[in-house]
């Protein structure tokens, strides 16, 4: 469903993602790991088709992104990392402008956000303008006006950020169920045990290359272990190494 | 000064780290800074010099001048301080941390003070200087009058910024919460007034009508007499006007007292209003905003029906884009200024001396009616920087909504463009109808201004919405800010010239239209191919000005490397 073909992203001197190779499947959910900086934001956003890569292709469905943008566009639901909105528009409002973007028939476009606003919890503040909206509630509007059309490929960044327990768990669910449904989930998150519980497959990308990409015991296998959990694994392939908790104490407080 | 040091690195670091893009923008910036700086040092000198050579009357009105101007300076200062302040000293980000901190409010109070100072002040007083410095030179002025200058300036710019910030202090802390709406309303009732005080103040049609006085002594003596003895402007002028006329009437010692004890009173006072209301103001303005819109059905009914023919994304945009408008104060208080600049411009045409002209009534019609065609392109060109030029900016940060929609580019444009198209066309119309109307004009000439101001339109909106999308700037604070910069000066001189060239070129066949009308003969072959070749060279530059910027727009804002 998702396809990436030697992607590439500079910008001047700095290669930003390095000829990623992606096969995503119908209905999976593909975590995206990374330290800070690795590339994984820009992935998503040439995915979502808001930037443009220096080479390689992307498919979405059988749309190449390059060739045929408003079709990918069309299927592909987009969450970015910061849920920047239009602060003078009420949240129902927004919905509806999304919905004729994406061309949604009017009549079934009324029942789809009347239905979302009551699943994501925030029918009660729709009539009131977004600049009054806490992040997360922001962080709930998008993911409504993102599942609006109802999406084929959802591509998400840092789902979590910005959302309480609630929240959270109200989003697992919903991934869980879209990808049951056939729709594809590619997210990328720092919350690793997020990744481990609800990921199909993982990727993780390190200085702009894809280093390691399976199921979890595809990447025990890569690292050796055994019944390691995600966070060692990824530690192991980053790099990266876990800060003893009294060091860093200590130097703190230093 | 600590809390100053911050914003030293950031003007340090935007000098001498910039692109070189921006660079190159700030070069040709710096360049037109330079000649609009020249220029009016030479508009001024050459008044100056006039003015000398009219026996008697010369110094009166050349200090009458320099009141006029500094009354001018005093009124933008103490209005542009107000707003200002209000970004100063309530909506910094930098603010967040600098309370949460253990701050010392009197250092606070005189960090913000001093930034709020030079931020309204510094283009005020840059552009001051060739004022200075021409009367210094046609009054053979030394080192005294640029003392005098030096001495006054500080406490003169003090007192402005003190106001000011006084001001937006006590508006913040009476209106709640970050209702700004309110705030600007108010601010831009105040301008009204300020303006309408000024034109009171500076009794132009006493000026240019000395008849009025019985006799010349009292037109004299009007001149002489200050404006406004009580303000600040009114005690610099008398300084200058001191050393520069030789004047016995006035005492430069009494008005520096005047201005310095004034601005070291009101930054106490000021100081001791911050003391005591600024942490409340402060809260109170971080408060969001939660207004539940439920008035707006019918708005909402009216704007669905009215939109119904169009396609679902265009519907979707300018739907959005009305609602915004209309919910942004930033945004819908500019149609006051616009409402003030229609008026005012077809005041004038009313009250045009046509009967008293030595030229041939009919003909001075028909030339002011041709003329009137570039006075009101001009006024579409800045309407269309004001509103046209930000169009594309104004969907901020939240452009990427757009980005990843299946919107296309193209569309998106062209839609901002249609939009700004249909404003304009019906303001470029009323001007011109309304003015035609006022100068009596024959249907001919109300029928070709109608046309050329119509196609006018196209270009100009036209470049507004290319260049707009060429330069967009998604990260704003305050929309009046995107056209300020190189992107919005680059589209207003195109369209200028644009429309300087329309005018020249419809001269002649309007030229000889009137001549063959007014000699009571019809045209000659001659005349009418020269006539088509003008009208087919409008329609080939009005289809270049209108295809060409936006296809650049278009261009340059999909190779954006960041959407």
């Amino acid at each position: 469903m998702i396809s990436t073909s030697n992607l590439t992203k500079k910008y001047a001197a700095t290669t930003a993602v390095n000829a990623l190779n992606l096969e995503i499947c119908r209905g999976e959910i593909f975590g995206f790991l990374g330290p800070n900086g690795a590339g994984k934001t820009t992935t998503i956003r040439m995915l979502a088709g808001v930037l443009r890569p220096t080479s390689g292709t992307i498919h979405i469905g059988q749309w190449n992104m390059s060739i045929h943008p408003r079709e990918a566009k069309q299927i592909i639901g987009f969450i970015p990392d910061r849920p920047f909105l239009y602060a003078k528009l009420t949240g129902k409002e927004f919905l509806y402008f999304m919905s004729k973007l994406y061309g949604l028939n009017p009549k079934h476009a009324d029942k789809r956000i009347s239905f979302l606003l009551d699943f994501f919890e925030i029918a009660y503040c729709a009539g009131e303008l977004i600049e009054s909206y806490s992040h997360g509630m922001k962080q709930r509007l998008v993911m409504c006006a993102a599942l609006l059309h109802q999406p084929r490929v959802l591509i998400v960044d840092e789902p979590m950020v910005g959302l309480d327990p609630k929240g959270a768990k109200l989003v697992k669910r919903v991934f869980r169920e879209l990808a049951q449904k056939g729709t594809t989930v590619f997210m990328s998150t720092h919350s690793l045990e997020v990744a481990e519980e609800m990921c199909d497959r993982i990727g993780i990308i390190n200085e702009g290359s894809l280093i390691a990409v399976g199921t979890m015991t595809e990447l025990r296998a890569t690292t050796g272990g055994t019944a390691e959990k995600l966070e060692a694994i990824f530690f192991k392939l980053t790099g990266e190494e876990v800060l003893s908790e009294m060091a860093v104490t200590s130097n703190i407080r230093s | 000064m600590n809390l100053l040091y911050p914003k030293y690195l950031q003007c340090k670091n935007s000098l001498f780290l910039q692109r070189r893009t921006t660079l190159l923008q700030a070069v040709v910036l710096f360049c037109v800074g330079i000649l609009f700086w020249a220029g009016l040092f030479i508009v001024f000198y050459r008044v100056l010099v006039y003015f000398q050579s009219i026996e008697v009357l010369g110094n009166f009105l050349a200090a009458k001048l320099l009141s006029m101007v500094l009354l001018t300076f005093f009124s933008i200062l103490v209005f542009s301080t107000i707003i200002t302040a209000i970004s100063v000293f309530f909506l910094s980000e930098e603010l967040n941390l600098i309370i949460s901190m253990p701050y010392d409010p009197e250092d606070l109070y005189h960090a913000k003070l001093l930034e709020t100072i030079l931020n309204s002040s510094w283009m005020v007083l840059l552009f001051s200087l060739p004022v200075f410095l021409s009367y210094g030179i046609v009054f053979h002025q030394g080192g005294a009058y640029y003392g005098i200058l030096a001495a006054t300036l500080p406490p003169f710019l003090c007192i402005c910024g003190t106001l000011g910030a006084g001001i937006a202090l006590g508006l913040v802390k009476t209106f709640p919460a970050r209702r700004l709406k309110d705030i600007l309303f108010l601010l831009s009732l105040l301008v009204l007034v300020v303006i309408y005080l000024l034109f009171r103040f500076l009794k132009p049609e006493r000026l240019v009508d000395p008849e009025v006085f019985v006799t010349v002594i009292d037109y004299l003596s009007s001149l002489d007499m200050p404006a406004a003895p009580f303000l600040p402007s009114q005690w610099m002028t008398d300084c200058l006007a001191t050393i520069l006329f030789s004047r016995t009437t006035t005492d430069v010692g009494f008005n520096l007292g005047l201005l310095w004890s004034t601005a070291a009173a009101l930054v106490i006072i000021v100081g001791w209003l911050f003391q005591s209301l600024y942490f409340g103001a402060w809260s109170k303005a971080q408060e969001a905003r939660s207004v539940k819109i439920t008035s707006t059905s019918l708005f909402a009914y009216l704007l669905e029906k009215a939109l119904r023919p169009f396609p679902l994304q265009v519907q979707a945009l300018v739907a959005k884009d009305i609602r915004c408008f209309f919910r942004d104060t930033a945004q819908w208080s500019q149609l006051i200024i616009l409402g003030a600049i229609i008026i005012i411009y077809l005041y004038n045409f009313s009250v045009l001396p046509l009967d008293k002209s030595p030229i041939p009534l009919r003909y001075f019609q028909n030339v002011i009616a041709f003329l009137n065609l570039g006075l009101a392109g001009f006024v579409l060109a800045a309407v269309a920087v004001r509103f046209g030029f930000p169009a594309i900016s104004m969907e901020g940060e939240a452009f990427w909504l757009i980005a990843a929609s299946p919107l296309t580019l193209r569309r998106f444009v062209w839609c901002k463009f249609w939009m700004i198209f249909a404003i304009l066309s019906f303001l470029g119309q009323v001007l011109i109808v309304c003015t035609n109307i006022l100068l009596h004009t024959e249907k001919s000439m109300m029928i070709l201004s109608s046309v050329t101001i119509f196609l006018m339109t196209f270009g100009i909106s036209s470049l507004s919405i290319g260049v707009g999308a060429a330069y967009p700037k998604f990260r704003y604070e305050n929309v009046a800010q995107i056209s300020t910069g190189f992107g919005g000066f680059l589209s207003m001189i195109i369209a200028l010239l644009y429309i300087l060239l329309m005018v020249v070129i419809e001269a002649l066949p309007v030229h000889l239209v009137i001549m063959a009308d007014m000699a009571r003969r019809s045209l000659t072959w001659r005349e009418i191919v020269l006539i088509g070749i003008s009208f087919c060279t409008i329609v080939v530059l009005t289809v270049v000005a209108c295809i060409v910027p936006m296809q650049i727009g278009l261009k340059k804002l999909a190779a954006r490397e960041v959407l």
